[in-house]
């Protein structure tokens, strides 16, 4: 009788006893991602059900990421099959104005520019010994971009999957703080003050609504292999111009877009197992995503400064940093930026022009990537 | 194929490709905007 | 002469700090219009008496509507 009131008691102890340092490493760091989610206002509705599946998967013989356990299942539902992502990603057209881009259709080149930290930083990662795959994804956090950067690393690095997400996440609400230095450093007192004139509007609803459509079927025939990604967007995006269905475009950018980061969110932390975790690489995976976000600020301020050579001056070289996809973040900091120098100067709809731009740019560039290497057999 | 022919396809023909790419699109908004001026399709708005 | 300050982007006017009849300075902030969910301060273009304003707060302003007139 004594003998089974101890092994039963047993079992509410053994908890504790499995409980090893990765694991409540983990749960700090969980906690810390809580805290900068609620108290310091990054990304919160990311951060918090990331960093509370990751305190719940670093809880020992509760077993939530082993087959059956109910992260798994989530896991394994939207994540593996790349649902999640997408769906976000019809929310995400369904919510971005790409009139500022439409207006200025030059910017499209800015919005390539900011994604070519994805390519250097993947050279960077490859002659640092990671395979190519893993060196895809670890670039792909240069897209500056969650849902692509899951998209592809759960594809082509599942094991990466915790730290190129917690990456991309973090390093989207540094945007702030992470461009402005580099945007100084690479231009001149002239080139910052430069003024460019507010644009009248151009863009007429048809060209508004043909635009998805367009978009969609160049980009599937350049990239198929980007089209999951690209359709999606331009989907809510012709959802949205279209006017027709207003209730799914509230949906898509309300209720959908909502349950699915939840899901996203809380499957992305149950991937964060300390043992997988707490990894060197980990590390190194946070430092090169730092390095490509740097990477895509520069590229596309150089860009910047060629249309500002190019149009005589017409172009303020500063707006080539809101080319990366962090939407309305980086075009922010632009405008912001910009008025420090000379407050004269109003480059929102500009910035904000570079920015949709480069919402399109880091699609195209994930579709253009998994293309290439499809093309060259790798995939 | 060795790790350094791999990166600079990626380097090379990835970045080249985005960039014509949306330098395509870019060109075909434009060509769009041309075919479907705002004004024609304006009967309401412009106030000022 | 007059100054014509035209609204540099489309946006709501949340604030309006200044009335007619008052003198600002160059750069003194004028207004706060609302675009893009960022609140964007506008300075005044020059320094001077300000003779009309033409909008108020919670007006839809489109880029290039006229917002006020400084006599210098």
């Amino acid at each position: 009788m004594l003998d089974v009131f101890a092994s039963g008691f047993s079992g509410l102890i053994a908890g504790f006893l499995h409980l090893s340092m990765p694991n409540i490493i983990m749960i700090v760091i969980g906690g810390i991602l809580l805290f900068l989610g609620i108290k310091k206002d990054f990304e919160p509705l990311l951060l918090v059900p990331i960093g509370f599946g990751c305190i719940l998967v670093n809880i020992p013989l509760a077993d939530l990421m082993e087959p059956g356990g109910f992260l798994r299942t989530i896991y394994e539902a939207g994540i593996m099959t790349e649902l999640f992502p997408l769906l976000i990603f019809v929310g995400i057209g369904a919510m971005t104005d790409f009139e500022p881009v439409l207006e200025n259709p030059i910017t499209f080149l800015l919005g390539a520019a900011g994604q070519f930290g994805i390519f250097l930083t993947l050279a960077l990662a490859l002659a640092l010994g990671f395979k190519e795959l893993e060196a895809v994804s670890i670039g792909i956090i240069g897209a500056c971009d969650g849902p692509t950067a899951i998209y592809v690393t759960s594809q082509y690095a599942p094991h990466l999957l915790g730290a190129v997400s917690v990456a991309a996440y973090s390093y989207m609400s540094l945007v702030p703080l992470i461009q402005p230095p580099i945007m100084r450093a690479l231009t001149t007192e002239k080139e910052r003050t430069t003024v460019m004139k507010a644009h009248k509007k151009t863009v007429s609803p048809t060209t508004k609504l043909l635009f998805p459509l367009v978009i969609t079927i160049l980009g599937g025939l350049i990239a198929p292999k980007g089209l999951p990604l690209l359709g999606t967007i331009m989907l809510g995006n012709l959802m949205r111009e279209s006017g027709a269905v207003e209730r799914l475009t509230k949906a898509s950018q309300n209720e959908i877009a909502n349950v699915v980061t939840l899901l996203l969110g809380i499957s992305i932390g149950a991937t964060m197992d300390g043992r997988v975790f707490l990894q060197p690489q980990t590390l190194i995976v946070l430092c090169l995503g730092f390095i490509a976000i740097c990477l895509d600020t520069a590229c596309g301020v150089f860009l910047g400064k060629v249309l500002y050579v190019f149009t005589g001056g017409k172009v303020n070289p500063l707006i080539g940093a809101a080319g990366i996809s962090a939407f309305p973040m980086s075009a922010r900091v632009v405008m912001r930026e910009g008025q420090k120098y000379n407050k004269k100067n109003y480059l929102l709809m500009h910035a904000m022009g570079a920015n949709a731009g480069g919402q399109i740019g880091s699609v195209i560039a994930a579709a253009v990537m998994l293309s290439v290497l499809k093309g060259m057999g790798i995939i | 194929m060795d790790k350094f022919t791999f990166g600079m396809t990626m380097l090379v023909v990835g970045m080249g490709g985005t960039l014509l790419t949306l330098g395509v699109m870019s060109a075909i908004m434009t060509v769009l905007k041309k075919v479907f001026p705002y004004k024609a399709e304006s009967n309401s708005e412009n106030k000022s | 002469m007059s100054v014509e300050l035209l609204s540099p982007i489309p946006g709501k006017v949340m604030k309006v700090f200044v009335k007619a009849g008052e003198t600002v300075n160059e750069d003194d902030e004028v207004m706060r219009i609302e675009s893009m969910k960022m609140e964007n301060p506008i300075y005044a273009p020059a320094s001077g008496k300000i003779t009309e304003v033409l909008v108020k707060e919670n007006d839809e302003v489109e880029t290039d509507d006229l917002l006020l007139v400084i006599e210098d």
